[in-house]
């Protein structure tokens, strides 16, 4: 016991020098962090119990959960979380659909399947707005001119599924590289094993595939989950005149920056975190426990 | 004498089977590339298109393309000149110190990770990931404001590069820690001290991931809207892609000018994503399969 002691001390005295040299390499990203995000998060956390109204007014009255209630019982945000809801269960459905249809088809290294990669991430590349109003083109153009309907995006009950569509463009090919990514690690011998046993190929599919990218699965749902819950720029770009197309972070920016309801954006806009973080948690232990069963 | 053939060539039917199931394969991939490239065919057209021509042509390529609208966009919309030079000055720099900051802090987070207090610190820096900009974008506003840091390009600078920690800390911890300690190993006996260590020997180590997350977060930054809508208020800070907005409720007279602008906006991006797009894919997927 008394010869574990200076080893010990010596072991400490090492560890604060050690110590000290990391907190250099680590500061310049924590001092970044805590200016940006750290701060203004505790920041913001009282300021949802005030009846702050201006961002200009230096004025903001304590009152309890008055926007809590006020938000919990109002037609326009509760509108805003169904749309939402709605539009990030369709834009998770359609990018992994596009984007694991696409890995099926094009995981396999070959030069032809890597110039088609290269072209389906290219949608990712393009920002939101412009993507956004070059859609509404293809909406009425192409779409139009085929079928001779009207653009979705004109009425409040296609909004939803058009926008959908529009950002699972965008954003399948970063699915499509994930699910390559994992299909690749998939060894061959599994398959050629199961062939001998007279597997066929929906058998392989559903018995060696399936379960083997179950990881990818996981990090595809937590990713979207959280892009789709905080979607801003594409509805404030093609939804801005229709109520049935705005999500809960376009009513935050509008109540903070536009309609001069500060302390009530800020209730939003932590009533939505908390939704992100919940429903983050659940699905990822709900998808982990499958990998372990894998 | 017909039997024995068979016998020889078992796989024939199956391998003219591989071959059809092969050509129908890269036809239905070639009718999704069709498909996925059909969005840009259209801005293209409308770029082309002279304007008498708006309304008609819908589909097809116009007869009398024209350059018209990109000079007109270039030389005549003093927005772009503005937006180029925002959009080069804000992301240049907001990159490199991305990589300088957190490429230093993930390996040290990686190297350490078996400690209780960098395990919690690798948490909280990747936070980010968690909590949406809403959250904080009323107090991050009012402090940017007060410190006179709205409309500025060091203030989009920064916290454009906060904002980005968490996603590219991820990543790049996760590749630090397949990267073996040996090498460190033998050069601290060596003699070398940790920051010698660190830029001699491991950031060279970490240029595949580097190059991964430089090219991500210039696709990131340079294509940002959220930010730069909240932080950017006066003409003279506007980016390209904010820039672009002016477009959303304009005159339909304006429209192939608003294509031709979006085509110009793209070419950087696009030209950096087809030199590094090999570096993109690899290391989207190097940080997928870690989680």
């Amino acid at each position: 016991m008394t010869n574990t002691l200076p080893s010990r001390k010596l072991k400490a005295g090492l560890g604060a020098k050690t110590h000290l040299g990391n907190l250099c390499f680590l500061l310049p990203t924590i001092l970044l962090f805590s200016i940006v995000v750290l701060i203004p998060v505790i920041q913001g956390i009282p300021y949802s119990f005030t009846s702050w109204k201006s961002i200009v007014s230096t004025n903001h009255p304590y009152n309890g959960l008055a926007n809590y209630k006020y938000l919990l019982g109002n037609k326009y945000f509760r509108m805003s979380l169904k749309v939402t809801f709605s539009f990030t269960l369709q834009y998770m459905f359609l990018s992994m659909l596009f984007g694991f249809g696409l890995a099926l088809l094009i995981h396999k290294a070959s030069s032809f399947n890597n110039v088609c990669r290269t072209i389906f991430f290219l949608p990712f590349t393009t920002s939101v707005t412009a993507g956004a109003i070059i859609w509404s083109y293809v909406y009425t153009d192409i779409y139009g001119t085929l079928t001779g309907l009207v653009s979705p995006l004109g009425l409040p009950n296609q909004i939803v599924p058009a926008m959908a569509l529009m950002a699972s463009w965008r954003d399948m090919g970063y699915a499509m590289l994930i699910f390559i990514a994992a299909l690749q690690t998939v060894p061959k011998d599994y398959y050629e094993a199961a062939t001998v046993e007279g597997a066929n190929v929906w058998q392989q599919f559903i018995y060696i595939t399936i379960p083997n990218i179950v990881p990818a699965f996981t990090t595809n749902v937590t990713l979207l989950l959280a892009w789709g819950l905080r979607t801003f720029d594409l509805p404030s770009v093609v939804a801005q005149n229709m109520q049935e197309g705005q999500t809960t972070a376009m009513y935050i920016y509008q109540s903070i920056f536009a309609n001069n309801k500060a302390s009530l954006g800020q209730a939003a806009a932590i009533i939505l975190t908390i939704i992100l973080i919940v429903l983050t948690q659940i699905v990822t232990r709900a998808l982990r426990r499958l990998e372990v069963e894998a | 004498m017909e039997e024995k053939l068979h016998v020889y060539n078992p796989n024939t039917k199956t391998h003219r089977r591989k071959v059809r199931n092969e050509r129908i394969r890269k036809l239905f991939v070639c009718l999704c590339v069709v498909v996925v490239l059909a969005p840009f065919y259209v801005a293209i057209l409308y770029a082309f298109k002279p304007a008498t021509e708006i309304t008609s042509n819908r589909l097809a390529f116009t007869k009398n393309p024209t350059l018209e609208n990109f000079r007109r966009v270039i030389f005549e919309n003093p927005l772009f000149g503005i937006g180029l030079r925002n959009s080069l000055i804000n992301t240049i720099p907001c990159v490199l110190i991305l990589m300088a900051c957190t490429s230093m802090a993930a390996w040290v987070l990686a190297r350490f990770d078996h400690l209780r207090a960098y395990k919690i610190l690798y948490a909280v820096l990747t936070l980010g990931l968690l909590v949406p900009f809403q959250c904080f974008v009323l107090p991050l506003y009012l402090n940017w404001y007060n410190a006179g840091l709205v409309s500025t390009n060091i203030g989009f600078i920064i916290a454009r590069a906060g904002l980005q920690i968490s996603i590219s800390l991820t990543a790049i911890t996760g590749f630090v820690k397949t990267v073996p300690r040996e090498l460190e190993q033998a050069a601290s006996i060596d003699g070398c001290n940790r920051f010698q260590l660190f830029w001699k020997i491991v950031f060279p180590l970490m240029t595949p991931i580097n190059t991964t997350q430089l090219v991500l977060n210039t696709l990131f930054i340079w294509n940002d809207y959220s930010t730069a809508i909240i932080l950017l208020r006066e003409k003279e800070s506007k980016t390209l892609t904010l820039a672009q907005i002016q477009y959303f409720n304009g005159k339909t007279t304006e429209l192939n000018e608003a294509f031709a602008f979006f085509i110009l906006a793209m070419i950087p991006i696009l030209a950096l994503y087809l030199s590094c797009q090999r570096y993109i894919i690899s290391g989207i997927t190097a940080g997928a399969v870690k989680g």
